[in-house]
């Protein structure tokens, strides 16, 4: 069902900015749980508070929490992963599928004895893999710097639903970019829908943080399935996540029988 | 002859008068398929049908008596393509991209393949991104044979090969067909075609304009000479005293067209001054330019002769 000499060519081809992207969060995490450290906590409170208070909310910053869990989890959580992780599945969506079109490989692919399906599943699942594994780093040095630092106090449960929640949402939003990759040729539109709906929504939901009055924009954003707050703190989480489950299953699905079924200009 | 490439009432209307109508032709096992037109025409509009990339409005295409569309994995296995647009994978060496597409294909004898690069005398070992347009060619046109495909599908084989090249490509071409392979070629180098097809297919706006048999226009063949003459006077002295096909005279330059001997031609010249004489020599051009000779082909024509 996947080509594996496929498979191999595309890591190699998009390693370099999946590592660079890694090792960003991976300076990040260290610093933001070294910033729990009670001190550095207050000279943080003090900092935020210099800071205009409608920035501090659109950055989901407006209760730090009590608890590791709640800091890292509205610190990084609410933002940071929103944001960085974003810049290689976007880079990572367009590559797969639309620039071989574009550029005119796709040609060769296809002038080999493997279906149109064989080629996009191979693809899809090198993002969904390749999100698996930055995610599971993430998790794992959390889990691991947290004990180093603060040996007992992180929730690691908790920690983990979080890291599934960020997952899944991950898979809809790579999806949403892998169906406009299989959907449009030409450069631009790929690039438009898989970056532009991905920032889109990152912006409202920065707006709809605010305040009262714009928070019913949140419904125009699929990151408001996933609430770190809520995961955390026991609320109700469970539906959002199969909604993104069901969103990326039918993102991915749809992108594959698209890319079979249409005129390819290479 | 078994029929190997089919294609029939092959319509793709992109509108505006763009792409292709009512297709029909097919090619014989063993037999080497010439496919000429100006661009826009439709040419690798056609190969993309027969690639499979395509679906088309109506009518259908077969090759080895599958539907190009439905089966292509299938077909592929025994088919290799050259695009015309040339884009590998630029990260790649040449060497990385042909086992690349070898394990793509499943390959295991990589004989051929050294033979090939052998051939052609590819430096495999730089990046393709730092390559030439002829050293690109030069990979893609390995990476179609070197599977040892019984059917090849090849847009405009020879652009950007320089002639020593282009007389390797042809060997080539010559060799597999001796060896029973199926070729389409499209192409715009009418001595190309000449020298390796057996039929010609002519396509025009997107419809197949005429089918020739390679042996019937050499017969047909007619050869055109430019000669300068010392003044206009001569020129037209050479042309009032001889009953030559004559073209065009411009100033003291006659242009005319002479079918097969040219023995009185010779001995009318031995009376004048020549100061240059030039020989056209092709008889696809001369079947082109029947069916391209309005004057916008004939700018599109220009455009092609300008581009090898």
């Amino acid at each position: 069902m996947c080509s594996k000499p496929l498979l191999k060519a595309t890591i190699k081809q998009n390693i370099a900015v999946f590592i660079l992207i890694l090792a960003v969060l991976m300076v990040y995490l260290p610093i933001i749980i070294i910033m729990y450290e009670p001190e550095t906590k207050d000279s943080l409170n003090d900092v935020l508070a210099l800071l205009p208070q409608s920035l501090i909310a659109a950055m989901g910053l407006n209760n730090l929490g009590n608890t590791l869990t709640d800091f890292i989890g509205n610190y990084f959580y609410g933002f940071l992963i929103l944001f960085l992780p974003m810049i290689y599945t976007i880079t990572v969506c367009y590559r797969c599928i639309a620039a071989h079109v574009d550029k005119g490989s796709m040609a060769y692919l296809l002038s080999t004895p493997n279906k149109r399906t064989k080629i996009a599943l191979t693809q899809a699942l090198f993002i969904i893999i390749s999100t698996t594994v930055m995610i599971a780093f993430i998790t794992l040095a959390g889990i691991v710097i947290s004990n180093i630092i603060f040996p007992g106090e992180l929730d690691i449960l908790a920690f983990l639903l979080l890291n599934l929640g960020t997952l899944l949402l991950y898979y809809a939003v790579t999806g949403i970019g892998f169906l406009s990759s299989c959907l449009f040729n030409d450069t631009k539109y790929p690039l438009i829908t898989g970056a532009g709906l991905p920032v889109i929504f990152l912006v409202i939901q920065m707006i709809s943080n605010l305040g009262e009055k714009v928070q019913f924009i949140k419904y125009f954003t699929l990151f408001s399935l996933f609430d770190p707050e809520k995961i955390i703190n026991g609320g109700s989480f469970l539906p959002q996540l199969i909604a993104l489950f069901i969103i990326s299953a039918v993102m991915y699905g749809l992108g594959i029988y698209v890319f079979n079924k249409k005129d390819l200009p290479v | 002859m078994k029929p190997i490439i089919n294609v029939y009432g092959l319509t793709k209307d992109y509108g505006n008068n763009k792409g292709i109508f009512d297709l029909t032709f097919c090619v014989g096992e063993g037999e080497v398929f010439g496919y000429l037109g100006p661009n826009g025409a439709g040419k690798t509009t056609t190969i993309r049908h027969l690639m499979g990339f395509l679906t088309p409005d109506r009518g259908c295409s077969q090759i080895l008596g599958m539907d190009t569309r439905t089966r292509s994995s299938e077909i592929m296995k025994q088919l290799g393509y050259l695009p015309g647009e040339i884009a590998f994978f630029d990260q790649m060496t040449g060497l990385e991209f042909l086992k690349f597409m070898g394990e793509m294909r499943g390959l295991v004898d990589t004989k051929f393949r050294d033979k090939l690069v052998d051939l052609f005398q590819l430096d495999t070992g730089g990046k393709i991104r730092k390559m030439s347009k002829g050293m690109k060619q030069k990979l893609g046109i390995i990476c179609a044979f070197m599977h040892d495909p019984k059917v090849l599908i090849l847009d405009e084989p020879t652009s950007g090969l320089d002639p020593l090249m282009q007389k390797v490509f042809t060997d080539l071409i010559l060799e597999e067909k001796s060896r029973g392979k199926t070729i389409l070629m499209s192409s715009h180098i009418f001595e190309e075609i000449e020298r390796t097809c057996d039929r010609v297919g002519i396509i025009k706006n997107g419809r197949l304009v005429a089918i020739e048999n390679m042996n019937d226009i050499k017969k047909k063949r007619r050869k055109t000479f430019d000669v300068t003459f010392e003044n206009p006077l001569a020129a037209a002295e050479f042309v009032r005293s001889n009953d030559f096909d004559i073209m065009d005279v411009n100033e003291n330059i006659v242009k005319l067209s002479i079918m097969g001997n040219v023995t009185e031609f010779i001995k009318a010249l031995n009376y004048h001054t020549v100061l240059d004489l030039n020989i056209e020599s092709s008889g696809l051009e001369n079947i082109f330019m029947y069916y391209y000779g309005d004057t916008e082909s004939e700018k599109s024509f220009e455009v092609m002769k300008g581009g090898h």
